[in-house]
């Protein structure tokens, strides 16, 4: 599914970092949220970040994902140097190559459970939109529900859409930030089921933000932060 | 492509969720209004034109000294007609007269009324009298001693008296001094004789016709005209009507201008809650690949897709509304009158598009700069980058617009600026009033208390809220009031006891016996005033041609002669403008009115000379005054103190009032004052009476718009604190709350705001009305007690009716669903 104009990855990996720093300036001065962070992903691999809150599990999320800048440090995602892009190329990036399950689902209240998985292939131009789309949601055992809104829908429900949302354009990395936080311990079991199986099955690469150890404990990685740096590397 | 699909399909994906529905609802009333206004205020205009053009037998009327040769080519009805004096006698009496030699299309415009009796009403007719008879006006009858079928002898030909002329069109061109006219056959001017080479003729040469050939005429003349030669347009065909034809204009401008920049402001509101409620999908999309150019051309599309809708649904409303209205208000002129054209239709959807691009492009633009972050940190704004830049082309476009609409750069200058001062003195009066609002709370209980914590917890939205409600019941209470002190204005102006007759060319050994006369019928009369005729010559001492810019030598004051009048006593209906009213001073000082001044180039202090008969008279100018030319009173463009005029030979003139049942007294009058001229302005009065009670209409449902772009505003804005509302709403309810509480404490606060609106709102319309009256519309200042009243009532029953239907289902939906909508 690689584009011909992005060369395979050099390093070899999806996403890496190399001294990865992220510091904010507050009203009582600099603060460091993100300190000298290395890791590199290499291609369907599966990587917990865990961390307290407030550790910059999510923050270190949304710089591989290239949403924000890094103060210092360098970062390549699918082959490309994004602290030589500005913001639209980095969309332009990760334009159906980058998908991402949050937290709070992020469901557009407007469209339908079959729209919302439609969104982000509309917006690739992708010709099979709606069949694709249709398949997706039926992948993720909601065939039925497919005119309904996110506001007709559990939380639970809400999460698969979003997964299949994510999955949809056959993304080669996808990001996932406290995709159970929200939900019960059952139900965040079944959504973790369903993230893996589909995620075993389409060989993607995943990377997940979450203080959930069962979560954690699914993937092959594990990389924990506790004040900004990294603690510790599960295997080392 | 993809974008413009995705665009459509995100739009109308929102449509059934109702989110794009306030700001279409303000675009469709706003573009409304505008075109109703645009298109009612294009027909009035014309109308009013059609009514001058009534007055003055045509659309256009030339009048020259000698023949003209050749004309423009043009395709206009033309009529040609010549007017000279001339002795008329029956049997030893004799007459002087003017006479009036017409062809057959003569009048181009209105129609000739003839009687078979004097003093009878008459029936419409031909103006052209048979072969070898004449038409007369009916006051000649009495001084010839004569009746309708005698024979008189003009020059060297004898005429039958076939009727007499009870109306005509341009009866007023140059009434005073006019001796009774005689209507002629032009090709029977010939057998009179009475023409030598080098005799005094006036050629009238009037035109009719559509207004685009008018005007291609009329800049095809204007070169051509030789400065004896004088062009006069329907609407300057009558002075007494100069005034509400300019007042209503204005009137029309300032109601279209001010119901735009109502909906504009609601438009600005729905938009900016518009955007707000879509960073989350700007973020998303951003996150999901979208570039900010890719966000740009989406919710321009969006945005135009809504304009384009918008506007064409607000000009078919328009155009409707337009069309019931003309024909309940003009049913006469609609005929008359073109259908909608192109013209009309482009500018409803550009000033849509316009009023849409200026109000929303800084809150939707702002869209494409949401950081893609933002999925993760749900906190983060937009970045701020354009948003000065995009705000500052708004202004330009909006302002561009609000000129175009307007078309006077006064009405402007005067409304950008007084809204922008309004604006800051709202926000500051609001804070105010919010802290007084405090004190209040302090003293009361239960929903009311709690309404009030909701007004001053949310401080800065309740100042916005407020400026918002207090600016639409501004705008609509000042529209009203201009509206009832323009009406209260014409309807003194032609007060039930306005003269309805003049009585010209009374002599002086006359003067008493008029008097006596009328004091016997119990008739109410003016002041007599005298008239001598002169002609401007000079100003200090200068040529007065010399004086002027070249487009001014033509004027019509320095080539007709002036009646000079001289009196103690400002006239009523007079205003000294600048410098003081003489008095019962002596001496050679004048007073001139304004509108000559300003044509002349004429100042205090300045001297003219007069040429009356052999003589020249010097007099300085020492005031300047307004006149109401249509109040139907003797007026005068210059007015000398005591002593110049006094020994001059002069007549004098009178206006008063004939009762309509006193039907005796006229032709009694006529036959003991044989040589005095009456005129009557019976008819013009009923005309003129028509024409205001249209224009009051028309203003009157104006109104009705204005209203309606002043709830958009207020819906706009509730909606736009909907979301808030609905938050603590679900919380104070999951806390216990009762629905009855909430929904007592949340009327509570909408009429407190709407009272306090409402207050604002008068005290800000009485400023302004005070500040536009008297400079725009050249009316009295006054106060308006009942404002204080109403308006107050009106805001509180106004926002508290829209806040409740805007919020009620809050309080109503269970807590639980609402979390869930709010997740």
């Amino acid at each position: 599914m690689t584009p011909p104009d992005i060369p395979r990855f050099p390093d070899g990996a999806v996403v890496s970092a190399r001294a990865l720093s992220q510091r904010v300036t507050t009203a009582d001065g600099e603060l460091t949220i993100l300190s000298d962070v290395d890791l590199a992903v290499a291609p369907g691999e599966t990587l917990a970040i865990t961390g307290a809150s407030g550790s910059g599990k999510s923050t270190l999320l949304g710089l591989l994902a290239g949403l924000d800048r890094p103060s210092a440090g360098e970062i390549v995602l699918l082959g490309a140097r994004l602290t030589d892009l500005d913001e639209d190329a980095r969309a332009r990036l990760r334009a159906g190559r980058v998908g991402f399950v949050f937290q709070s689902f992020q469901l557009l209240p407007a469209l339908s459970a079959l729209e919302n998985i439609l969104l982000p292939l509309e917006l690739a131009g992708r010709r099979d939109a709606r069949a694709r789309a249709a398949d997706w949601l039926a992948r993720v055992g909601l065939a039925e529900r497919a005119s309904h809104t996110p506001r007709q829908l559990s939380g639970g429900e809400q999460q698969r859409v979003a997964i299949a949302r994510a999955f949809a354009t056959d993304p080669q990395i996808v990001f996932a930030d406290e995709p159970t936080g929200n939900l019960d311990v059952d139900t965040g079991a079944r959504i973790i089921d369903l993230l893996f199986e589909l995620n075993a099955r389409a060989g993607t690469t995943l990377v997940l933000v979450t203080h959930d150890d069962a979560l954690a404990s699914r993937c092959a990685r594990r990389l924990h932060l506790a004040a900004g740096r990294v603690a510790d590397r599960v295997p080392a | 492509m993809k974008l413009l699909r995705l665009g459509l399909w995100l739009l109308r994906r929102e449509r059934a969720s109702g989110e794009w529905r306030v700001l279409l609802l303000a675009l469709v009333i706003g573009v409304g209004s505008v075109s109703t206004t645009g298109f009612l205020g294009d027909r009035f205009k014309r109308a009013m034109r059609d009514e001058g053009a009534r007055f003055l037998g045509a659309d256009l009327l030339v009048t020259s000294p000698r023949p003209v040769e050749s004309w423009p080519a043009h395709r206009l009805i033309q009529s040609e007609a010549l007017e000279f004096a001339s002795m008329v006698s029956h049997g030893d009496t004799f007459q002087l007269t003017t006479v009036r030699a017409i062809d057959a299309s003569y009048p181009a415009r209105g129609t000739v009324k003839i009687a078979a009796q004097p003093f009878t009403p008459g029936t419409p007719s031909r103006a052209l009298p048979p072969p070898g008879a004449v038409y007369v006006d009916q006051e000649l009858l009495p001084l010839l001693g004569a009746q309708v079928g005698a024979q008189v002898q003009l020059g060297a030909a004898a005429f039958r008296i076939a009727g007499v002329v009870t109306e005509e069109p341009g009866q007023l061109g140059g009434v005073f001094g006019l001796a009774p006219r005689v209507f002629l056959r032009a090709d029977e001017v010939a057998a009179t004789r009475v023409l030598e080479p080098g005799s005094r003729v006036t050629y009238l040469y009037q035109f009719g016709g559509p207004p685009a050939a008018l005007a291609a005429f009329t800049a095809a003349l204007k070169p051509r005209l030789a400065p004896t030669q004088r062009l006069v347009g329907a609407r300057e065909g009558i002075e007494s009507l100069r005034g509400a034809f300019a007042n209503t204009d204005r009137y029309i401008q300032l109601a279209a201008l001010v119901s735009l920049l109502l909906a504009v402001a609601a438009i600005a509101i729905a938009a900016h809650r518009h955007a707000l409620r879509h960073y989350d999908q700007a973020g998303l999309l951003r996150c999901m690949g979208a570039t900010s150019g890719d966000l740009r051309t989406l919710y321009l599309i969006q945005l135009g897709t809504i304009g384009l809708v918008g506007s064409l649904a607000g000009i078919a409303l328009g155009a409707l509304l337009q069309t019931v209205l003309a024909h309940l208000l003009l049913p006469a002129a609609v005929a008359r009158l073109p259908a909608l054209g192109p013209a009309p239709l482009a500018a409803g959807v550009a000033s849509g598009f316009v009023a849409l691009a200026g109000a929303s492009m800084p809150a939707l633009l702002r869209l494409a700069q949401v950081p893609p972050l933002r999925v993760l940190r749900r906190d983060l704004p937009p970045l701020s980058g354009s948003a000065w830049a995009s705000a500052g082309m708004s202004l330009v476009l909006l302002l561009g617009l609000t000129a175009w609409y307007a078309g006077e750069p006064k009405l402007v200058a005067i409304f950008v600026g007084a809204l922008t001062g309004l604006a800051l003195l709202l926000a500051l009066l609001a804070q105010l009033a919010l802290g007084l609002g405090r004190l209040v709370q302090r003293m009361s209980y239960g929903p009311l208390r709690f309404g009030l914590a909701q007004l001053l917890r949310h401080r800065f939205d309740s100042t916005l809220q407020l400026a918002a409600f207090t600016l639409a019941l501004f705008l609509i209470a000042l529209l009203a009031l201009i509206r009832s002190d323009l009406v209260d204005g014409w309807r003194q102006q032609v007060p039930a006891d306005a003269p309805n007759h003049f009585l010209v060319n009374i002599a002086p050994h006359q003067q008493q016996d008029v008097a006596a006369f009328l004091t016997r019928h119990h008739l109410a009369a003016s002041e007599l005033y005298p008239m001598v005729r002169g002609r401007l010559t000079t100003k200090n001492g200068q040529a007065i041609e010399t004086t002027l810019p070249p487009e001014q030598t033509d004027a019509s004051t320095l080539r007709r002669e002036l009646n000079l009048s001289h009196t103690v006593t400002l006239p009523a209906n007079n205003r000294i403008i600048a410098g003081q009213w003489f008095g019962d001073r002596r001496g050679a000082e004048i007073s001139v009115e304004t509108g000559m001044a300003e044509r002349l180039g004429l100042a205090l202090g300045d001297e003219l000379g007069f040429a009356v008969g052999d003589q020249t008279l010097h007099a300085t100018i020492t005031s300047l005054r307004s006149v109401r030319w249509d109040s139907m009173q003797p007026n005068f463009f210059v007015i000398f103190a005591a002593g110049p005029l006094d020994d001059l030979p002069a007549s004098y003139l009178a206006g008063v009032r004939i009762p309509d049942d006193a039907t005796g007294v006229l032709p009694e009058f006529v036959r003991s004052f044989p040589g005095v001229t009456v005129l009557a302005l019976d008819k013009l009065i009923a005309q003129v009476g028509t024409v205001f009670n249209q224009i009051i209409g028309a203003v009157q449902l104006l109104l009705g718009f204005l209203l309606a772009a002043g709830m958009a505003v207020v819906v706009a804005t509730l909606l736009a604190s909907l979301d808030a509302r609905q938050q603590e709403a679900v919380l104070l309810r999951t806390l216990g709350a009762q629905r009855a509480y909430l929904a007592k404490g949340l009327l509570s606060e909408f009429v407190v705001l709407g009272l306090l609106a409402g207050l604002l709102a008068a005290a800000s319309a009485e400023i302004a009305m005070a500040l536009i009256a008297e400079r725009l519309f050249d009316l009295p200042v006054k106060l308006h007690p009942w404002l204080w009243l109403a308006l107050p009532a009106a805001g509180a029953a106004l926002v508290g009716i829209s806040g409740w239907l805007t919020t009620r289902h809050i309080v109503r939906v269970p807590p639980m669903q609402s979390i869930r909508a709010l997740a």
